[in-house]
């Protein structure tokens, strides 16, 4: 194998793919990215995890012999971030080790052998549909954070993806809030499909999208899904379980409804979370005719009181939340301002835009 | 501060006695409680006439029956004894709210605030020994003291049917002349340690220094200078806060290989979903896969994966045939559940 390519055409694909690449791995061709070259100048880079697979492709500006090899994922990226723009680098299989070239430095990288390599197998593609790579992401945005990080709920550690007839829509929730957005698409799907994409597959998947109106590709198979967007493929194995139902905890029927500037919000819940207990977060609101007061106290008994003014005409309320899922929402919501519903103070708050957009986020009350 | 008032209350042999109870033919045997022979069992409780041939608790079955050929032996029954333990605490809860239960059968009563019983630890004792003995017919042990270590000795001084009172004014003689095996964590290893060094009681020990315990017994070195003197101010405290869940199984035979664990990992499984419905299903926050090989290595694995995942990589560890597989949860802390959960949180 030996090739040349330009430091800017292998930086971007490289760095996405690297970003599958665990850092800490039981088989050690895990922490490799697998470079294979063909004689139409085309450079493929791959990462996995067992669990996610990327593929990456991108040109080379000569191939002298195609072939194959993998190499530390990490490394060659420090490398590859580190050299002078427009570089050239030249990549040569020297005596089972890698050599990179370019302008006077050399760098010799240890290789593992290609065929140690994993795929992740390819299943069957039962169903491909087509859609804009910004509703994707828009999606994926508007309500990954909600994902819980490791949960017994294995199934919770990751985000539903529905597709059905001329609508997708995405779910996430740690068991705490929930977050859910959906979006109209020109798509058709019979019958309707639901899959658990891991939380790291959601990452990375969004991480390859961009918001433009290309379209990327999605194979749905029984056991994994598969993104295609020009340059990349990825590939993530699907989480087997049982969703939640979201419509089961959308809130109706909350009688108390009061819309506040989202930053305004957002900044008097961050500037009190300061003395809330730092582990669990817990922040008071008590909300009154025209006004919003938001209370914090840690063990230490410090306190912090803010007041802001929301349009609200009703009942006094006074509830609880982990403050930290408030904020995130507010970070979320796509609008100026932003409209909480709320009932009583053991039952969940239904955060949307005004009057209700895409996007509904629910959130459990902690106990005061 | 002012003296504090600790009792000590402990059933005798609990388990047995239960048994004994609900079928009187087994008050004039030796009798054990605990899992069989076959299962590589060990004995959890047994009755004095059991005793009397050198059957203790935690000893292999095996080993007790070649001690005791004629030695009844029954399984044991965890619900019937569940049962009988909430009619006891609940007794003790009667006297004072501040009860740390230890296990089924055991637990620690700060008496200090009860004015009942002219405050009177003995008459305390004696109510509780016959109020237990009348509404559940198991004996209890007594011990009271002025605090948690003392209290613990006590009861176990008179044992069976014991009740052994040690007033403040008394302490200092009673713990002077207590030989130090009595001290809690003090093994045969320790004791033949101070044993070389001529020590036998308290009084004895009380004269090495400090720093000189210290270094020949590290941390254990300070807790014992201050429990040769008496002294123990660990506090009664009502809710021992549970923190995981667990079950776990030894093997009557190894199990060779992972397909086998894998295959025994459904009935662990409802059992611990059964334990998790007893105690009210609370929330979990981490489920942990336990395992031990046939070298006595053990390996506990935690995490979020399904379980026949965390059992594949826990075998994994070790690769060789297993002895016991557990399963279990952490539970969220209690502060933590003041988050409401979205979802009834079920098994």
């Amino acid at each position: 194998m030996k090739f040349s390519i330009s430091r800017e055409a292998l930086l971007r694909p490289l760095a996405l793919v690297a970003g599958v690449v665990e850092r800490r791995q039981t088989l050690p061709v895990l922490s490799n990215v697998l470079i294979q070259v063909d004689e139409a100048q085309q450079v493929a880079l791959t990462g996995t995890d067992l669990e996610v697979e990327l593929i990456g492709r991108t040109a080379a500006s000569q191939v002298e012999a195609p072939g194959a090899v993998t190499v530390p994922a990490r490394k060659l990226m420090d490398i590859c971030k580190s050299l002078p723009d427009q570089a050239e680098l030249h990549f040569a299989l020297e005596e089972g080790r890698a050599v990179l070239r370019s302008g006077r430095s050399r760098f010799t990288l240890s290789t593992l052998p290609v065929a140690e390599f994993p795929s992740i197998e390819e299943g069957q593609g039962s169903t491909e549909l087509s859609l804009p790579r910004g509703t994707l992401k828009q999606l994926i945005d508007a309500t990954a954070f909600a994902m819980a990080q490791q949960d017994v709920r294995y199934y919770l550690n990751g985000m539903l993806l529905e597709l059905k007839d001329n609508l997708v829509r995405t779910v996430a929730t740690d068991g705490h809030r929930l977050a859910v957005c959906s979006r109209p698409a020109d798509i058709q799907v019979a019958p309707a499909q639901k899959l658990i994409v891991p939380r790291k597959g959601v990452l990375e998947l969004a991480r390859l999208l961009d918001g433009s109106d290309e379209p990327v590709t999605l194979t749905l198979g029984a056991s994994h899904v598969r993104a295609h967007t020009g340059d990349f493929t990825f590939t993530s194995k699907l989480v087997d379980g049982k969703f939640p139902d979201y419509e089961r905890v959308v809130p109706r029927g909350g009688d108390k409804v009061f819309l506040a500037d989202r930053a305004e919000l957002r900044q008097v819940l961050s500037r009190t979370s300061i003395l809330s207990n730092e582990k669990y977060r817990g922040v008071r609101l008590l909300l009154e005719e025209g006004n919003l007061r938001v209370m914090a106290n840690n063990p230490e008994q410090e306190e912090a009181e803010e007041n802001v003014a929301v349009e609200y005409s009703g009942n006094t309320l006074e509830i609880g939340f982990n403050v930290g899922y408030l904020i995130d929402v507010l970070n979320t919501v796509d609008d100026e301002r932003v409209q909480m519903t709320l009932s009583d103070p053991n039952s969940s708050a239904l955060l949307e835009q005004p009057g209700g957009g895409d996007a509904m986020y629910v959130v459990m009350p902690m106990r005061l | 501060m002012a003296s504090r008032k600790i009792l000590h209350a402990d059933c005798d042999c609990f388990y047995a006695a239960v048994e004994m109870r609900d079928d009187p033919t087994l008050r004039e045997v030796p009798l054990a409680v605990g899992g069989s022979q076959e299962r590589r069992g060990v004995i959890a409780t047994c009755n004095y006439a059991a005793r009397a041939f050198g059957v203790r608790s935690a000893m292999p079955t095996a080993r007790a029956l070649r001690l005791c050929p004629d030695l009844v032996l029954r399984a044991p029954d965890f619900e019937r004894y569940r049962a009988v333990s909430r009619e006891i605490l609940a007794l003790f809860h009667e006297l004072t709210p501040r009860v740390e239960p230890l296990s089924l059968d055991e637990a620690y009563l700060d008496i200090s605030a009860v004015t009942r019983f002219r405050g009177s630890a003995t008459w305390m004792g004696e109510w509780l020994k016959a109020q237990c003995l009348a509404r559940t017919g198991i004996t209890l042990s007594v011990g009271a003291a002025p605090n948690k270590f003392l209290a613990k000795v006590a009861s176990d001084w008179d044992k069976p049917d014991g009740l052994k009172v040690i007033p403040p004014q008394a302490m200092e003689a009673f713990v002077a002349a207590l030989p130090v095996t009595c001290l809690p964590g003090v093994g045969p290893a320790t004791a033949t340690k101070l044993e070389t060094l001529g020590i036998r009681r308290c009084d004895e020990l009380r004269h090495l220094p400090r720093e000189a315990l210290i270094e020949r017994f590290g941390k254990f070195g300070q807790r014992l200078f201050e429990l040769c003197r008496g002294r123990d101010e660990r506090e009664v405290r009502p809710q021992r806060v549970r923190k995981s869940v667990s079950v776990e199984t030894t093997f009557p035979r190894d199990l060779p290989d992972l397909a086998s664990c894998q295959a025994a990992l459904p009935a662990l499984v409802d059992r611990l979903e059964a334990r998790l419905a007893r105690h009210g299903h609370p929330p979990p926050s981490q489920a942990f896969v336990k395992v031990r090989f046939d070298d006595f290595s053990l390996t506990t694995l935690e995490g979020s994966a399904p379980w026949d995942a965390l059992m594949t990589q826990a075998w994994g560890r070790g690769a060789r045939p297993v002895r016991l597989l557990g399963v279990g949860v952490r539970l969220r802390p209690p502060e933590a559940r003041r988050q409401l959960p979205l979802f009834d949180e079920g098994p």
